[in-house]
């Protein structure tokens, strides 16, 4: 055993002592405690890089001394045994400074790791923080953004400009030098000179009112003021009633007239103020070129009672109950007392469809001395005016059968204007009115209330717009104005029209085409083919026939227009015409269709020229018309018929495989007898030459 | 101081007007655009409608589309022959022909190129003109009418180089033979004749009416229509419509229908009939009838097929007559529908 060895070992030794004796350890516990440390506070004494060399060291000499021994026991010998015993000791010195070192080691790698974890646990500290402050910089922020975003309910208001401000505010309220460089204390400014502004206006405001509140009783002083004149003003015209009937002055019959009218409802108030103004400046017209005539083209009077019209004024209740109950007094004498069911429903229907109890009478002269009589009603609980109409003549007329129509009450007006029939109610409320009462149309009552067209309304100024039936219709004398003259025009043309269709129809009922002197012009001094019947047909009999198939497809048949059938003859050869004659005529014309029997059927679809025909008169009207305004159309159209039925016939290619003459020798002028792909005959007359050509 | 009353004239009059006027329509002519795309149709006012075909037979086609994309006043009367060339509308009626830009037209304005009359000789009446026939291999465009002549003229000079004179009544109808350069017409005389274009004169005259397996005395002698397809031609009118083999000129097949024929054509192995009457025949080369189908007009003037190569989707028959409707037929088959003035 080495001493150095030894005295390495010492402290262990100690320590190995020390622990059997407790109650020694406990005693010196403190001193002890200095001693066990001493390893631990040695590692922080010593230079690992020595001990590593150490460490390095004691190997080698551990690897010497096991080189040797092994060396020793292979030699064997006597002394080798202690020899080898003595390297033995070394070797196991040796080992304990191995065992010192490695605890060491241990020593120190605890400590590294204490130290290790210390600084981490400090690092996490300060990330904890780090993110607490970040947390509280990111809240900061948004209160300011939400600061800087906040609105103030100022901004809305409209202040005015900056300049104005400077110029109008007082200075006390504008404070140039502290709010130039402020600009809240400006704002805070402009507001308050904002606010005293308003209190100004409202101020004012207020003012106005009173002011307004003096004017309107002033008015009301003024108003009592006139309204006492009446009565004198009344007084007056009474007194000085037997001067003007003294003096031959009609003041007071038209003022009489007038009185009456303010008792009319206000549509055909309207309708008389207007047709009486009309009349008026006509005769003024007149009376400024010609001398002055006893006769008005136009008269307008007002019919019917006063008195009913003043009754419907008081309170309705009474003077209705009054009724009511003397009727059912009488019929309380004849009947049962309950009415029943459809006679209440009656009595409705006879309320509703009530006239007022004036109407007003507007009498139109045309120049041949025939008149237009025209009467209109208001129905007061329709809101609508209605006429009737009435035809005069100077001489007496014979009336042919087939003009039964053209001067009737029932459609002398009809269709005034296109599509006006006059047979459905104009204001489109009364629709509703009449479901209640189970009247289906108007249409059934016409006859006895008169004819409800449009015109009527217009001149009453009631204008019903199409699309709102509830909409208020108030009359309106503009209305009334804008369409009495055009609509008197058409009432002369129309009575003209009329009449001369009917001198017309007189003569055609005879197989004479009255063509006058001024239209011999447009035919042959030669026309072989007669008419030889004109009777009227009824509308559906037009549709059944089955050659008009057109017509009625383009729309061009409607129930208004009038009927009839013209056949023309010539030898064996009958063409029968169905005509359209359209209430406007003559400026829209009537219609012909065609249907020539002769050698087979012919009509428009299987024979071009018969369409030619047609389009003749139908279409090429125009040069059929003669003087203005053009009422010989008819006439006119009908002799043309005749033309044309004797150029067809005559330019019949003539079939060689008949035997004997032909039927209908050619006596027209023609230059050519076809023409075109469709073969047309030579329609066209040409006047003075007398020859025919084609159109 | 009389002063002219003024007439008050109700709305109503010019709607009636309207109405009566396509009432007693006739559209007498068609002719495609050189795209394919439109058609043209001339009526007896003497208005020529551009109809769009491509509009009209697209699938969103609406009531508008049916209408004419433009209408103008061509000539004073009816319309009674049209023709297009690559470039022109070339229209006739009156005596006089007169040459559209079909560009300009489809720009909707109407401006006429140019207008030609052939010399006639007759000074009262104006003859009108009841075909046109372009011969493209020289350029030039045969007129004829009533003066009973055909007139050549040279489209590219626009003189008038000859007139055929052979016919004793007015013409109707002309059909080019596209091999030879020969041109067949049909007049109201009753004979067809063939003219040799090279030699400007008549090479054969064949007189319908003398024989007698075509001939019908109530109609007269008119021949109205005439087509043309190598060595075989079919003419009818007033006399039956008859297959003609030309060479021999034998009638070969007389059709059975009674109606006047106005317009025939050859399509395919088939030939396509229309006149008096509602209907297009379709007839089969052997004198069947293979199909009859039903229009809208109650008779017809004009079929025509729509076979340009560049608007293949605008492949259509339309057909025309006396009514302002013109029916379009989709395939030979059906009445699609109607394009209308």
């Amino acid at each position: 055993m080495s001493s150095e060895s030894s005295k390495k070992r010492k402290p262990k030794v100690i320590r190995s002592d020390g622990a059997p004796a407790e109650g020694k350890r406990n005693r010196s516990d403190t001193e002890q405690e200095g001693k066990y440390y001493s390893e631990e506070a040695e590692v922080d004494l010593r230079d690992p890089g020595r001990d590593y060399e150490l460490y390095k060291y004691t190997c080698q000499e551990l690897q010497r001394l096991m080189a040797e021994i092994q060396d020793l026991k292979s030699r064997g010998g006597k002394d080798v045994a202690i020899e080898i015993e003595e390297r033995r000791i070394q070797s196991c010195v040796h080992f304990m400074t191995l065992k010192k070192l490695n605890r060491l080691a241990h020593i120190r790698l605890k400590k590294g790791r204490d130290q290790t974890h210390e600084a981490k646990q400090k690092v996490d500290a300060y990330h904890l923080q780090l993110q607490n402050l970040l947390y509280e910089v990111m809240h900061l922020q948004k209160e300011i953004t939400k600061c800087l975003e906040f609105k103030s309910k100022h901004e809305e208001i409209d202040l005015v400009s900056l300049e104005e401000f400077y110029k109008e505010a007082p200075p006390d309220i504008s404070k140039a030098e502290v709010t130039m460089g402020d600009p809240h204390q400006q704002t805070l400014a402009r507001l308050d000179w904002e606010l005293e502004q308003r209190k100004r206006l409202a101020e004012k405001y207020r003012e106005c009112l009173s002011n307004k509140e003096k004017i309107l009783k002033e008015i009301e002083v003024k108003k009592e003021y006139l309204s006492s004149l009446q009565p004198r003003l009344n007084s007056i015209m009474q007194a000085s009633l037997p001067v003007q009937e003294y003096l031959f002055m009609p003041f007071d019959q038209a003022h009489k007239q007038y009185e009456t009218a303010r008792h009319l409802p206000p549509p055909l108030y309207v309708l008389f103020v207007q047709a009486t103004a009309y009349g008026q400046a006509c005769a003024h017209m007149k009376s400024s070129s010609q001398p002055p005539r006893q006769d008005k083209t136009l008269s307008v009077a007002i019919e019917g009672s006063v008195d009913e019209a003043k009754a419907l004024f008081k309170p309705p209740d009474d003077s209705q109950d009054d009724e009511s109950d003397s009727d059912a007094e009488e019929e309380q004498t004849t009947k049962r007392r309950r009415p029943t069911l459809g006679v209440q429903l009656d009595d409705k229907r006879k309320e509703m469809l009530k006239r007022h109890p004036l109407s007003v009478m507007v009498d139109l002269k045309c120049k041949d001395e025939s008149v237009l009589h025209l009467t209109f009603y208001y129905l007061m609980n329709l809101n609508i005016l209605t006429v009737k109409a009435k035809v005069t003549t100077a001489t007496e007329l014979i009336t042919p059968i087939s003009a039964g129509d053209l001067l009737s009450p029932d459609s002398v007006l009809s269709c005034l204007y296109p599509g006006d029939h006059g047979k459905k109610t104009p204001n489109p409320a009364n629709q509703y009115q009449f479901d209640k009462v189970g009247i289906l149309t108007l249409r059934d009552y016409v006859l006895d209330l008169g004819h409800p067209y449009l015109w009527v309304q217009k001149l009453g100024g009631l204008h019903f717009p199409k699309e709102q039936p509830q909409h208020t219709v108030i009359a309106d004398h503009s209305l009334s104005a804008s369409h009495m003259e055009t609509t008197m025009k058409l009432l002369k043309t129309r009575v003209q029209s009329r009449l001369a269709l009917h001198k017309q129809f007189a003569s055609l009922e005879h197989g004479i085409v009255p063509v006058t002197s001024d239209c011999q012009y447009l035919f042959p001094a030669k026309v072989v083919s007669r008419l030889v019947k004109w009777v009227t047909v009824a509308h559906e009999d037009y549709m059944e026939l089955h050659f008009t198939k057109d017509i009625v497809e383009a729309g061009l048949a409607g129930d208004t227009n009038l009927y009839y059938m013209a056949l023309i003859e010539r030898g064996t050869a009958k063409l029968q015409a169905a005509v359209v004659l359209n209430p406007g005529y003559s400026s829209i014309p009537p219609i012909f269709q065609l249907c020539l029997n002769w050698k087979g059927e012919k009509t428009n679809s299987n024979d071009d020229n018969i369409r030619a025909m047609e389009s003749e008169v139908n279409v090429c009207y125009k040069e059929l018309c003669g003087p203005r305004p053009g009422h010989q159309l008819l006439t006119n159209q009908l002799q043309r018929l005749c033309v044309l039925l004797d150029v067809y016939l005559e330019t019949e290619s003539h079939d060689d495989s008949v035997e004997g003459p032909k039927e209908f020798p050619q006596e027209k002028m023609c230059l050519r007898l076809f023409r075109g792909p469709s073969r047309m005959k030579p329609f066209k007359y040409n006047h003075p030459q007398g020859f025919f050509s084609h159109r | 101081m009389e002063r002219p009353a003024p007439v008050a004239v109700p709305l109503g009059q010019a709607e009636v007007f309207q109405a009566l006027q396509r009432l007693h329509m006739t559209v007498f002519s068609q002719s495609v655009s050189p795209c394919g795309k439109f058609l043209a149709a001339g009526n007896n006012y003497g208005q020529i409608a551009i109809f769009s075909l491509s509009a009209a037979l697209s699938s969103e086609a609406k009531e508008e589309s049916k209408k004419p994309v433009v209408t103008f006043q061509a000539h004073d009367g009816p319309v009674y022959s049209m023709v297009s060339t690559d470039r022109h509308l070339l229209s006739a009626g009156d005596g006089e022909v007169k040459a559209w830009l079909w560009a300009e037209i489809l720009k909707k304005g109407c401006k006429e190129m140019w207008r030609r009359q052939p010399p006639y000789r007759t000074s009262l009446e104006v003859p009108e003109i009841n075909a046109l026939l372009l011969v493209p291999k020289e350029n030039s465009l045969i007129l004829a009418g009533g003066d009973c002549q055909l007139h050549t003229m040279d489209l590219e000079t626009g003189t008038f180089t000859r007139a055929l004179r052979g016919h004793t009544d007015y013409i109707h109808c002309l059909a080019l033979r596209e091999r030879s350069p020969e041109v067949l017409s049909g007049g109201e005389d009753g004979a067809v004749r063939l003219w040799d274009l090279r030699t400007a004169k008549e090479a054969q005259t064949i007189e319908v009416y003398k024989h007698e397996e075509c001939s019908r005395p109530h109609n007269g002698r008119w021949i109205g229509c005439l087509a043309t397809d190598s060595d075989w031609m079919v003419c009818g009118g007033g006399p039956a419509l008859t297959l003609w083999h030309l060479r021999s000129s034998t009638p070969t097949t007389i059709f059975p229908i009674r109606a006047p024929q106005k317009h025939v054509t050859f399509y395919q192995d088939l030939i396509l009939s229309a006149g008096q009457g509602h209907c297009i025949n379709h007839w089969q080369l052997s004198g069947e009838l293979k199909a009859q189908v039903p229009g809208s007009s109650p008779g017809l003037l004009s079929l025509s097929l729509n076979q340009q190569p560049a608007a293949p989707e605008c492949k259509v028959l339309t057909a025309a007559g006396n009514s302002c409707r013109v029916d379009v037929f989709t395939n030979l088959g059906y009445r699609a529908f109607s394009l209308s003035f």
